[in-house]
Protein backbone atom coordinates (compact mmCIF):
# COMPACT_ATOMS: atom_id res chain seq x y z
CA UNK A 1 0.00 0.00 0.00
CA UNK A 2 2.92 2.28 0.65
CA UNK A 3 4.50 1.76 -2.84
CA UNK A 4 2.65 4.64 -4.01
CA UNK A 5 4.54 7.91 -3.83
CA UNK A 6 2.79 10.71 -2.22
CA UNK A 7 2.12 12.94 -5.39
CA UNK A 8 -1.54 12.14 -4.76
CA UNK A 9 -3.17 14.74 -7.46
CA UNK A 10 -2.02 13.32 -10.38
CA UNK A 11 -2.89 9.39 -9.35
CA UNK A 12 -6.77 9.42 -9.58
CA UNK A 13 -6.92 11.49 -12.04
CA UNK A 14 -4.62 9.73 -14.64
CA UNK A 15 -5.84 6.00 -13.62
CA UNK A 16 -9.52 7.43 -14.52
CA UNK A 17 -8.59 7.56 -18.42
CA UNK A 18 -9.01 4.24 -19.06
CA UNK A 19 -12.34 3.55 -17.81
CA UNK A 20 -13.63 6.76 -19.48
CA UNK A 21 -11.89 6.29 -22.87
CA UNK A 22 -11.19 8.84 -25.90
CA UNK A 23 -12.31 11.74 -24.45
CA UNK A 24 -10.65 11.59 -21.17
CA UNK A 25 -7.56 10.35 -22.96
CA UNK A 26 -7.55 13.50 -25.20
CA UNK A 27 -8.43 15.53 -22.10
CA UNK A 28 -5.21 14.32 -19.83
CA UNK A 29 -2.32 13.41 -22.34
CA UNK A 30 0.13 16.44 -23.22
CA UNK A 31 -0.91 18.10 -26.79
CA UNK A 32 1.84 15.81 -28.74
CA UNK A 33 -0.25 12.71 -27.48
CA UNK A 34 -3.54 14.61 -27.99
CA UNK A 35 -2.45 14.00 -31.89
CA UNK A 36 -2.89 10.43 -31.75
CA UNK A 37 -6.80 9.59 -31.16
CA UNK A 38 -6.39 11.30 -34.42
CA UNK A 39 -4.94 9.52 -37.14
CA UNK A 40 -5.86 6.46 -35.80
CA UNK A 41 -9.72 7.56 -35.79
CA UNK A 42 -9.27 7.91 -39.43
CA UNK A 43 -9.20 4.20 -40.02
CA UNK A 44 -11.75 1.73 -40.75
CA UNK A 45 -10.88 -1.27 -38.98
CA UNK A 46 -12.89 -0.73 -35.48
CA UNK A 47 -11.43 -3.49 -33.70
CA UNK A 48 -8.17 -2.00 -34.22
CA UNK A 49 -8.72 1.26 -33.15
CA UNK A 50 -10.02 0.26 -30.06
CA UNK A 51 -7.25 -1.71 -29.07
CA UNK A 52 -4.99 1.26 -30.24
CA UNK A 53 -6.78 3.91 -28.29
CA UNK A 54 -6.82 1.30 -25.11
CA UNK A 55 -3.22 0.78 -24.81
CA UNK A 56 -2.52 4.76 -25.59
CA UNK A 57 -4.81 5.46 -23.04
CA UNK A 58 -3.36 2.59 -20.43
CA UNK A 59 0.37 3.67 -21.10
CA UNK A 60 0.01 7.22 -21.19
CA UNK A 61 -2.79 6.80 -17.85
CA UNK A 62 -0.19 5.74 -14.79
CA UNK A 63 2.54 8.41 -15.62
CA UNK A 64 1.72 11.90 -16.51
CA UNK A 65 5.39 12.93 -16.89
CA UNK A 66 6.34 10.10 -18.48
CA UNK A 67 3.70 10.88 -21.60
CA UNK A 68 5.67 12.27 -23.66
CA UNK A 69 8.27 8.53 -23.35
CA UNK A 70 4.89 6.60 -23.44
CA UNK A 71 3.84 8.55 -26.42
CA UNK A 72 6.38 7.68 -28.54
CA UNK A 73 5.19 3.98 -28.58
CA UNK A 74 1.22 4.12 -28.87
CA UNK A 75 2.41 6.71 -32.55
CA UNK A 76 4.96 3.40 -33.68
CA UNK A 77 1.56 1.21 -33.23
CA UNK A 78 -0.57 3.85 -34.84
CA UNK A 79 1.98 4.04 -38.13
CA UNK A 80 2.01 0.32 -38.27
CA UNK A 81 -1.39 0.28 -38.61
CA UNK A 82 -1.78 2.88 -41.26
CA UNK A 83 0.83 1.59 -43.51
CA UNK A 84 -1.66 -1.05 -45.02
CA UNK A 85 0.24 -1.16 -48.04
CA UNK A 86 3.74 -2.01 -46.62
CA UNK A 87 2.51 -5.89 -46.38
CA UNK A 88 1.28 -8.16 -43.82
CA UNK A 89 4.62 -9.96 -43.50
CA UNK A 90 6.59 -6.85 -43.03
CA UNK A 91 4.16 -5.55 -40.49
CA UNK A 92 4.69 -8.68 -38.60
CA UNK A 93 8.60 -8.35 -38.87
CA UNK A 94 8.05 -4.88 -37.76
CA UNK A 95 5.60 -6.09 -34.52
CA UNK A 96 7.54 -8.87 -33.54
CA UNK A 97 10.72 -6.73 -33.70
CA UNK A 98 9.31 -4.08 -30.97
CA UNK A 99 7.50 -6.43 -28.83
CA UNK A 100 10.40 -7.54 -26.36
CA UNK A 101 11.33 -4.05 -25.71
CA UNK A 102 7.77 -2.69 -25.66
CA UNK A 103 7.06 -6.12 -23.75
CA UNK A 104 9.02 -5.94 -20.41
CA UNK A 105 7.36 -2.09 -20.15
CA UNK A 106 4.20 -3.15 -20.46
CA UNK A 107 4.76 -5.56 -17.70
CA UNK A 108 5.21 -3.26 -15.41
CA UNK A 109 3.17 -0.42 -16.57
CA UNK A 110 0.63 -3.48 -16.46
CA UNK A 111 0.97 -4.45 -12.94
CA UNK A 112 1.12 -0.97 -11.91
CA UNK A 113 -1.95 -0.19 -13.83
CA UNK A 114 -3.28 -2.77 -12.25
CA UNK A 115 -2.28 -1.93 -8.31
CA UNK A 116 -3.59 1.38 -9.19
CA UNK A 117 -7.07 0.27 -10.00
CA UNK A 118 -7.12 -1.75 -7.01
CA UNK A 119 -6.32 0.97 -4.83
CA UNK A 120 -8.58 3.11 -6.16
CA UNK A 121 -11.78 0.15 -5.92
CA UNK A 122 -10.31 0.27 -2.04
CA UNK A 123 -10.43 3.77 -1.36
CA UNK A 124 -13.86 4.38 -3.05
CA UNK A 125 -15.27 1.95 -0.90
CA UNK A 126 -13.73 3.72 2.34
CA UNK A 127 -16.39 4.90 5.20
CA UNK A 128 -15.65 8.83 5.91
CA UNK A 129 -13.05 7.65 9.64
CA UNK A 130 -11.39 5.34 6.94
CA UNK A 131 -10.71 8.49 4.40
CA UNK A 132 -10.01 10.79 7.20
CA UNK A 133 -7.21 8.46 8.65
CA UNK A 134 -5.68 7.12 4.79
CA UNK A 135 -5.58 11.11 4.37
CA UNK A 136 -3.76 11.38 7.00
CA UNK A 137 -1.30 8.77 6.70
CA UNK A 138 -0.12 10.11 2.90
CA UNK A 139 -0.14 13.53 3.40
CA UNK A 140 1.28 13.44 6.94
CA UNK A 141 5.27 14.36 7.02
CA UNK A 142 8.75 15.97 8.73
CA UNK A 143 9.26 19.12 8.23
CA UNK A 144 12.08 19.42 5.61
CA UNK A 145 13.52 22.03 7.49
CA UNK A 146 13.49 20.73 10.93
CA UNK A 147 15.21 18.01 9.58
CA UNK A 148 17.79 19.55 7.69
CA UNK A 149 18.32 21.71 10.80
CA UNK A 150 19.35 18.64 12.89
CA UNK A 151 20.92 16.45 10.68
CA UNK A 152 23.25 19.79 9.75
CA UNK A 153 23.54 20.62 14.17
CA UNK A 154 24.99 17.09 13.91
CA UNK A 155 27.33 16.83 11.07
CA UNK A 156 28.62 20.45 11.62
CA UNK A 157 28.46 20.36 7.69
CA UNK A 158 25.86 21.53 5.16
CA UNK A 159 23.60 18.28 3.26
CA UNK A 160 22.24 18.25 0.18
CA UNK A 161 18.33 18.53 -0.37
CA UNK A 162 18.33 14.63 -1.36
CA UNK A 163 19.34 13.66 1.68
CA UNK A 164 16.68 15.07 3.82
CA UNK A 165 14.22 14.09 1.38
CA UNK A 166 16.02 10.03 2.27
CA UNK A 167 15.84 11.00 5.83
CA UNK A 168 12.54 12.20 6.24
CA UNK A 169 10.99 9.57 4.60
CA UNK A 170 13.02 6.37 6.32
CA UNK A 171 11.74 8.43 9.24
CA UNK A 172 8.25 7.95 8.66
CA UNK A 173 8.61 4.16 7.63
CA UNK A 174 10.36 4.11 10.86
CA UNK A 175 7.39 5.89 12.83
CA UNK A 176 5.21 3.16 11.11
CA UNK A 177 7.22 0.28 12.15
CA UNK A 178 7.00 1.13 15.96
CA UNK A 179 3.34 2.19 15.28
CA UNK A 180 2.50 -0.94 13.99
CA UNK A 181 4.59 -2.88 16.82
CA UNK A 182 2.74 -0.76 19.74
CA UNK A 183 -0.75 -1.45 18.33
CA UNK A 184 0.15 -5.31 18.20
CA UNK A 185 1.43 -5.06 21.95
CA UNK A 186 -1.82 -3.34 22.78
CA UNK A 187 -4.01 -5.51 20.69
CA UNK A 188 -1.93 -8.98 22.38
CA UNK A 189 -2.66 -7.56 25.88
CA UNK A 190 -5.95 -6.93 25.55
CA UNK A 191 -6.30 -3.29 25.13
CA UNK A 192 -7.44 0.05 23.24
CA UNK A 193 -6.69 2.51 21.55
CA UNK A 194 -4.97 5.46 22.41
CA UNK A 195 -1.25 4.01 22.52
CA UNK A 196 0.09 4.17 25.88
CA UNK A 197 4.11 4.61 26.60
CA UNK A 198 3.92 1.25 28.01
CA UNK A 199 2.82 0.23 24.61
CA UNK A 200 5.56 1.76 22.70
CA UNK A 201 8.24 0.68 24.79
CA UNK A 202 7.37 -3.07 24.90
CA UNK A 203 7.22 -2.43 21.13
CA UNK A 204 10.57 -0.72 21.12
CA UNK A 205 12.01 -3.77 23.42
CA UNK A 206 10.98 -6.06 20.52
CA UNK A 207 12.16 -4.08 17.42
CA UNK A 208 15.41 -3.62 19.58
CA UNK A 209 15.62 -7.97 20.09
CA UNK A 210 14.86 -8.10 15.83
CA UNK A 211 17.80 -5.17 15.13
CA UNK A 212 15.62 -2.89 13.76
CA UNK A 213 16.71 -0.17 16.04
CA UNK A 214 20.13 1.21 15.47
CA UNK A 215 22.18 0.92 18.16
CA UNK A 216 25.85 1.96 17.82
CA UNK A 217 25.68 2.86 21.69
CA UNK A 218 26.45 -0.66 23.43
CA UNK A 219 28.86 -3.09 21.51
CA UNK A 220 28.44 -6.63 22.34
CA UNK A 221 31.89 -8.34 23.12
CA UNK A 222 31.46 -11.80 21.90
CA UNK A 223 34.76 -13.34 23.15
CA UNK A 224 36.14 -12.36 26.41
CA UNK B 1 28.05 15.48 30.25
CA UNK B 2 26.04 18.74 30.41
CA UNK B 3 22.63 16.92 30.93
CA UNK B 4 22.39 18.25 34.45
CA UNK B 5 24.73 20.67 35.98
CA UNK B 6 23.63 20.23 39.47
CA UNK B 7 24.23 16.44 39.62
CA UNK B 8 28.23 17.47 38.52
CA UNK B 9 28.69 18.69 41.94
CA UNK B 10 27.57 15.22 43.69
CA UNK B 11 29.80 12.47 44.83
CA UNK B 12 28.53 9.86 42.52
CA UNK B 13 28.86 11.74 39.26
CA UNK B 14 28.23 8.41 36.98
CA UNK B 15 25.64 7.03 38.51
CA UNK B 16 23.57 9.70 39.33
CA UNK B 17 23.63 10.94 35.88
CA UNK B 18 22.86 7.66 34.25
CA UNK B 19 20.00 7.69 36.57
CA UNK B 20 18.73 11.13 35.07
CA UNK B 21 19.40 10.30 31.43
CA UNK B 22 16.93 7.25 32.18
CA UNK B 23 14.71 9.13 34.03
CA UNK B 24 14.68 11.66 31.14
CA UNK B 25 14.12 9.75 28.60
CA UNK B 26 11.02 8.19 29.69
CA UNK B 27 9.45 11.23 28.94
CA UNK B 28 9.19 13.35 32.40
CA UNK B 29 9.02 17.03 30.81
CA UNK B 30 8.94 18.89 34.49
CA UNK B 31 13.00 19.56 34.52
CA UNK B 32 12.57 23.23 33.76
CA UNK B 33 14.18 22.70 30.45
CA UNK B 34 17.28 21.66 31.50
CA UNK B 35 19.09 19.47 28.72
CA UNK B 36 15.35 19.12 26.87
CA UNK B 37 15.29 20.41 23.93
CA UNK B 38 12.10 22.24 22.67
CA UNK B 39 9.38 19.68 20.72
CA UNK B 40 10.61 19.70 17.36
CA UNK B 41 7.62 17.60 15.45
CA UNK B 42 4.46 17.56 17.96
CA UNK B 43 2.15 18.45 15.28
CA UNK B 44 3.39 16.15 12.46
CA UNK B 45 3.84 13.31 14.73
CA UNK B 46 0.17 13.77 16.07
CA UNK B 47 -1.13 13.33 12.50
CA UNK B 48 1.41 10.22 11.67
CA UNK B 49 -0.06 8.30 14.95
CA UNK B 50 -3.67 8.81 13.82
CA UNK B 51 -2.49 8.19 9.89
CA UNK B 52 -0.78 4.90 11.04
CA UNK B 53 -3.73 3.61 13.11
CA UNK B 54 -3.92 5.66 16.81
CA UNK B 55 -6.69 7.17 18.03
CA UNK B 56 -7.67 10.89 16.61
CA UNK B 57 -5.97 12.44 19.90
CA UNK B 58 -2.76 10.30 21.16
CA UNK B 59 -1.71 10.39 24.45
CA UNK B 60 1.25 13.34 24.84
CA UNK B 61 3.56 10.71 26.31
CA UNK B 62 3.51 8.78 23.91
CA UNK B 63 4.13 11.16 21.13
CA UNK B 64 6.88 12.52 22.87
CA UNK B 65 8.58 8.97 23.26
CA UNK B 66 7.93 8.71 19.43
CA UNK B 67 9.73 12.27 18.83
CA UNK B 68 12.75 10.75 21.26
CA UNK B 69 13.35 7.86 19.09
CA UNK B 70 12.93 9.72 16.18
CA UNK B 71 15.99 11.70 16.54
CA UNK B 72 17.68 9.01 18.23
CA UNK B 73 17.23 7.50 15.00
CA UNK B 74 18.24 10.07 12.37
CA UNK B 75 21.37 11.06 14.96
CA UNK B 76 21.97 7.08 14.58
CA UNK B 77 21.60 7.20 10.80
CA UNK B 78 23.85 10.21 10.53
CA UNK B 79 26.84 9.14 12.77
CA UNK B 80 26.76 6.01 10.43
CA UNK B 81 26.69 7.79 7.44
CA UNK B 82 29.74 10.10 8.47
CA UNK B 83 31.85 7.05 9.00
CA UNK B 84 31.64 5.58 5.45
CA UNK B 85 31.90 6.39 2.28
CA UNK B 86 33.37 10.21 2.08
CA UNK B 87 34.40 10.79 6.20
CA UNK B 88 32.67 13.43 7.76
CA UNK B 89 29.67 14.35 4.99
CA UNK B 90 26.48 12.53 4.63
CA UNK B 91 25.50 11.74 1.19
CA UNK B 92 22.68 9.88 -0.63
CA UNK B 93 24.53 6.91 -1.37
CA UNK B 94 25.35 6.30 2.20
CA UNK B 95 22.26 6.42 3.68
CA UNK B 96 21.15 4.00 0.89
CA UNK B 97 23.87 1.68 1.75
CA UNK B 98 22.94 1.49 5.05
CA UNK B 99 19.44 0.78 4.21
CA UNK B 100 20.12 -1.99 1.79
CA UNK B 101 19.06 -4.90 4.19
CA UNK B 102 15.85 -3.22 5.04
CA UNK B 103 13.33 -3.73 2.78
CA UNK B 104 10.81 -1.26 3.20
CA UNK B 105 12.88 1.25 3.90
CA UNK B 106 14.94 0.94 0.89
CA UNK B 107 11.79 0.57 -1.41
CA UNK B 108 10.74 3.86 0.04
CA UNK B 109 14.04 5.55 -0.79
CA UNK B 110 14.40 4.58 -4.00
CA UNK B 111 10.48 5.63 -4.96
CA UNK B 112 11.02 8.83 -3.33
CA UNK B 113 14.46 9.82 -5.03
CA UNK B 114 12.88 8.23 -8.42
CA UNK B 115 9.76 11.02 -7.69
CA UNK B 116 11.88 13.82 -6.88
CA UNK B 117 13.99 13.43 -10.02
CA UNK B 118 10.80 13.29 -12.12
CA UNK B 119 9.40 16.26 -10.58
CA UNK B 120 12.51 18.31 -11.08
CA UNK B 121 12.22 16.97 -14.82
CA UNK B 122 8.29 17.79 -15.02
CA UNK B 123 9.25 21.45 -13.40
CA UNK B 124 11.41 22.07 -15.89
CA UNK B 125 10.18 21.46 -18.78
CA UNK B 126 6.94 23.17 -18.13
CA UNK B 127 9.64 26.10 -17.28
CA UNK B 128 10.66 26.02 -20.43
CA UNK B 129 7.54 25.77 -22.09
CA UNK B 130 6.54 29.11 -20.31
CA UNK B 131 9.79 30.85 -21.51
CA UNK B 132 9.54 30.53 -25.28
CA UNK B 133 5.75 31.66 -25.45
Amino acid sequence: MDSEPEVKPSAPPAAESPKAGEAAAAVTSSDAAAEQPGPSSEEEEEEEEAAAEEAEGGKQAPHGEEAAAAAAEPREEGAEEEDDEEGDAAQQAKRLRMEPVRDKKDKKQKVDEDEIQKMQILVSSFSEEQLNRYEMYRRSAFPKAAIKRLIQSITGCSVSQNVVIAMSGISKVFVGEVMEEALDVCDKWGETPPLQPKHMREAVRRLKLRGQIPNTKYKKVSFN
Amino acid sequence: MDRDPSSRKMADEDDEQAFDEDVEESGSGAEGGQGRRKRLFSKELRCMMYGFGDDQNPYTESVDILEDLVIEFITEMTHKAMSIGRQGRVQVEDIVFLIRKDPRKFARVKDLLTMNEELKRARKAFDEANYGS
